[in-house]
């Protein structure tokens, strides 16, 4: 396995091209200007105003109250994502392996009554979910923020499959050396499912660092400002009567690019080891 | 724990053979404890009935008003709301192109992911710089990655207008609906690719190495080597990402088709969930849009249902 | 004394503020880019002018997330002091009685005297009731004009049109000259609406929706209306009338490249032209049918207004009331005007910026107001139509399939009447 594939390469190369480029494309167009956006369209070859761009997105103090800085909102982002992540995967993971690991009465129904989550995205019943939250008095704070996104089933869906593909052996033998079910989760599971983590992590990450209209339906103080609704303000303008910042808007997606990539980069190691390691 | 790797070879040909034999319940051996899956199970639970179930329901019972969005009057109609949806051509005419779109959106961008996931497995060199590039798409800030589609199509200066008029296609966005159909399913497939890649190749690289040692020796053909030893094992990666990708194509794409149709639905192709937030969030009407929501989560969760019971018969789990 | 000493105490404890407080009010609205800024400092300028309320504004991202949240904060009990709704919600909110306190009452209940003829004509009604009553305060406003592409008339060697029969007739050099005539962005309210409001054909039954929201009906099919459209597609056929589909900016674009003679888009347009456009231009009124004989009157505006939503304790409304007063005045109306680009609403803030000499250096920002100044039809005034966002997608729907062929023009306003008037006839059951 450890021959060079040029075919392979060949065929990431232009997949990674293809998925890539508009990538690459965002970045030369936030070096230029907003009338040159406007009226070129995206750019290839990068321009003169990159410094002064960036410059201005990273320094600016924004909002009303001068508090919507770019890093009050990269914070917040940060505190979007990972605590969505996070929450996601603890939640998930203790669910699955109640699913899959033990027999107990109506496990069958709970594992749909989970699941129905997966059917009715936030979008669709946002309105509700504002009352809830305005009865539990969590407008305008993180938790109010992260918790409600946490209602979906996607992660306890990912572990359950990759649980029920961990062979029964593991487990048989850990019942012969008298572990229990504690014991077993962080002994065996937790580093079995190293792997998943981190790409659920990722996914997960991003998924809340990317989120837009709970945020802004949710908060009205401007210390809660996102990086998203930072893009989202830029870019929305009374048509015809100004040329969004087009400049500015690419640029801050440049750097909303950063963190996610630095957490694939993190977990990079993560990737390589699955199951691998265990064999042992 | 050391048999896994003696018997592998007989293990691969034992799970080839399951994965056609019927189906079992969750695991062979189970803890027994009344209480503790419960106490695993609680927070999730708790969760989900409180910012799921009970807007939910919330959203259930408006879907028989008509009411004022303020909360100042409302009607009680009985089931008029699914009727007027039900009844008119124009939401069949939707349902239609979503299911369509649902497929395309599904097959290419699990396909495209597969076939980059299992390359990227396969190289060892620059194979992180693949990862890291492709999660970088997928990280790319939705509005901004709706402007780049958007201006990528742009019917006077967009790029792939011009390219495609070198074939002599007349691209026009927003105004032909196959086009504007098109540029919607491309776009929303780049935004999935990615997603799928990241899960497909964490599963491949959960397949332990003992296994496809193994199977280079049982098996010399690399592609059917692939297809009958590697593809079952990733079948519980692949059986849960078929529902994801549904999911998404028919829910989370409404970003995408809002910047397609640069927020004018007009008569191009939109999906069910776009018409939902057309009549829900933008023209406040609560009711009908509630009992489209209702009648949306009817057909996935009937959907579900039967690729469980289909589908999930064929997928072995180890 | 002590009673008073000790409910500033609380005040002071509550608002975590310093001492002597001032009230807090809240501002929820829907804008984004330059305009957000210049709501801010409107803000400032009115915390600055006076020590006894603070106003807020909070961004709450479009017009309709803006007007969703609000819905959604007020069914809590979270709603905001003050909440900027556009055009076509504004049925929405005023149906909802008990919802907003009608601008001119809060002003009257709180010292403040509303003159309505200091506003702009073409503005006093759009969020009035049936009586004249303001129950929004006009805010941001603006009109539907027609942007000329001068060089292309020079190269034609004719003069812009004011009549829609006057367009026919030059139409054809132009495109000799090598120009597409004619372009609109929102054809439904260009050559929609506002084909009603300046020619003066009766738009909706009930007075155009203000009487009665029982009962009202879309005169979508008006014969006037047919007939124009019949024309437009016509020229759309014969090369006249270039169509770009339902975005706003598909349609700008040729205009801005200097490829379309006529571009009809909004008066605020300029302010990005300036910037894009390639060649010189300058603006007039929206043409009228001059063979329908009422023509030529005032347009219907479009934007939004400002409401102040109820529910809220009297020195909150005060100062709700302080601030729509301090909107009217001059000095802030005539800012706002030139910092934005939005029309006057008022009159003196008109006068004030041409004695300025602001219409000298940007002639096209008065054109707007001219034509909102132009007399009054009996159907100018504006319309009050429920549901109206979902009725705008159901024409914007029909106008792509008469471009494209797939419909007669006669029997797409058909559907527009149609599904038009379900559509209302559901609304009229949300009163309950």
């Amino acid at each position: 396995m450890n021959r060079i594939r040029p075919l392979d390469h060949l065929i990431l190369i232009l997949g990674t091209l293809f998925m890539v480029m508009p990538v690459v494309v965002a970045i030369m167009t936030s070096t230029h200007t907003a009338v040159e956006i406007h009226t070129g369209g995206l750019q290839l070859l990068p321009g003169n105003d990159g410094y002064d761009t960036y410059h201005t997105v990273l320094t600016r103090q924004g909002g009303f109250t001068g508090q919507v800085t770019g890093a009050r909102m990269v914070m917040n982002s940060l505190i979007l994502g990972i605590g969505f992540a996070v929450g996601k995967i603890v939640l998930s993971m203790a669910a699955a392996y109640a699913l899959v690991y033990f027999r107990f009465r109506f496990a069958t129904l709970m594992f749909w009554v989970i699941f129905t989550t997966l059917l009715l995205p936030l979008e669709v019943r946002i309105m509700p979910s504002y009352h809830v939250m305005s009865q539990l008095g969590l407008l305008n704070s993180y938790t109010g923020l992260i918790v409600p996104l946490l209602a979906s089933a996607t992660g306890t869906f990912y572990f359950r499959q990759f649980f029920k593909s961990i062979p029964d052996e593991l487990l048989e033998a850990a019942r012969i050396d008298g572990a229990g079910p504690v014991k077993f989760f962080i002994d065996v599971i937790l580093p079995l499912s190293k792997t998943m983590m981190a790409a659920i992590f990722i996914i997960m990450f991003v998924y809340g660092w990317n989120q837009y209209l709970w945020p802004m339906l949710m908060t009205t103080d401007e210390r809660f400002f996102t990086l998203m609704r930072g893009i989202k303000q830029i870019l929305q303008v009374w048509v015809g009567s100004q040329i969004p910042d087009y400049n500015e808007a690419f640029a801050l997606a440049v750097l909303a690019l950063l963190p996610p990539v630095l957490v694939v980069v993190v977990f990079q190691r993560w990737f390589i080891k699955g199951l691998t390691e265990s064999d042992k | 724990m050391t048999d896994v790797t003696q018997t592998a070879p007989g293990l691969i040909r034992r799970w080839i053979a399951r994965a056609t034999a019927r189906p079992e319940p969750a695991k062979r051996v189970q803890f027994d404890r009344p209480l503790l899956p419960w106490l695993f199970l609680a927070p999730q639970l708790a969760v989900i009935f409180v910012f799921f179930y009970w807007p939910s329901a919330q959203a259930i019972s408006s879907s028989f008003y008509i009411e004022d969005p303020f909360g100042f009057g409302s009607t009680f109609v009985g089931f008029d709301n699914y009727t007027d949806a039900l009844g008119s051509a124009e939401y069949r005419h939707i349902a239609g192109f979503t299911a369509i779109f649902t497929v395309l959106v599904t097959a290419f961008s699990l396909g495209l992911g597969l076939l980059l996931a299992v390359k990227a497995d396969q190289v060892i060199r620059a194979r992180s710089t693949y990862r890291t590039a492709l999660i970088s798409v997928y990280a790319i800030a939705p509005p901004v990655a709706g402007l780049i589609g958007m201006m990528l199509f742009d019917q006077h200066i967009g790029p792939f207008v011009k390219l495609a008029a070198c074939f002599g296609w007349e691209l026009k966005v927003g105004l032909n609906y196959f086009d504007t159909a098109f540029a919607m399913i491309l776009v929303s497939v780049w935004k999935q690719v990615p997603y799928n890649f990241i899960f497909i190749l964490s599963g491949l690289q959960g397949i332990p190495q003992s296994v496809r040692e193994a199977a280079l020796i049982d098996c010399k053909n690399g592609a059917r080597r692939f297809f009958t030893a590697i593809l079952p094992l990733l079948a519980p990666t692949a059986f849960f990402l078929l529902i994801i990708n549904i999911t998404y194509a028919l829910f989370d794409t409404f970003a995408v088709i809002d910047v397609m149709v640069k927020d004018k639905a007009a008569n191009n192709p939109i999906t069910l969930v776009y018409k939902v937030y057309l009549d829900g969030f933008r023209g406040n009407d609560i009711g009908g849009s509630s009992a489209q929501s209702v009648i949306l989560m009817l057909v996935v969760l009937v959907l579900t249902l039967v690729q469980f019971r289909w589908l999930e018969r064929r997928v072995h789990y180890g | 004394m002590k009673k008073s000493l000790s409910v500033i105490a609380a005040l002071a404890l509550t608002t975590n503020a310093a001492f002597a407080a001032p009230v807090q009010i809240t501002w929820w609205h829907g804008m984004g880019g330059a305009n957000e800024q210049v709501i801010n400092q409107v803000a400032e300028k009115f915390n600055a002018a006076q020590a006894a309320c603070a106003i807020t504004p909070v961004s709450k991202g479009t017009y309709e997330e803006a007007l969703a949240s609000g819905i959604a904060a007020f069914r809590s009990g979270e709603q905001p002091n003050i909440l900027q709704v556009f055009d076509a919600g504004a049925a929405t909110i005023i149906s909802a009685k008990g919802a907003t306190i009608p601008a001119e009452d809060l002003l009257a209940q709180n010292g403040h005297k509303l003159d309505r003829d200091a506003f702009i004509d073409g503005i006093r009604n759009f969020y009035a009731d049936a009586d004249g009553k303001f129950i929004g305060m006009p805010f941001n406003s603006s009109a539907p004009i027609m942007y000329i592409n001068t060089d292309a008339f020079t190269k034609a060697g004719v003069t812009p049109p004011k009549t829609w029969e006057e367009f026919e007739a030059v139409a054809p050099k132009l495109k000799e000259a090598g120009y597409v005539p004619l372009a609109a962005s929102q054809l439904t309210w260009m050559l929609f609406e506002n084909f009603f409001s300046r020619n003066n054909i009766q738009m909706a039954s009930n007075n155009n929706g203000y009487d009665s929201i029982e009962g009202t009906t879309l005169n979508a099919t008006a014969p006037e209306m047919i007939a124009f459209w019949n024309k437009l597609k016509e020229w759309h056929t014969a090369g006249l009338f270039g169509f770009y589909g339902a975005g706003w900016a598909d349609n700008q674009k040729p205009f801005e490249e200097g490829k379309v003679a006529l571009w009809i888009g909004s008066s605020g347009s300029f302010g990005g032209l300036s910037k894009t456009a390639t060649m010189p231009f300058s603006a007039d009124f929206i043409p009228y049918v001059a063979a329908i004989g009422e023509g030529n009157k005032s347009s219907f505006i479009g934007g939004a207004a400002l409401f102040a939503m109820s529910g809220k304790p009297e020195a909150e409304n005060k100062c709700s009331a302080d601030f729509f007063n301090f909107l009217t005045t001059t000095e802030i109306q005539t800012f706002y005007h030139q910092a934005t680009g939005y029309v006057a609403i008022t009159k003196a803030a008109y006068e004030a910026s041409k004695a300025e000499g602001w219409y000298t250096s940007h002639p096209v920002a008065e054109v707007g107001i001219k034509q909102l100044l132009l007399p009054q039809g009996e159907w100018s005034k504006g319309y009050r139509l429920g549901f109206y966002p979902q009725i705008r997608a159901v024409e914007e729907r029909e106008f792509n399939k008469i471009f494209s062929g797939e419909t007669t023009v006669e029997d797409a306003f058909k559907a527009i009447e149609t599904e038009g008037n379900e559509l209302l006839a559901k609304f009229a059951k949300t009163a309950g």
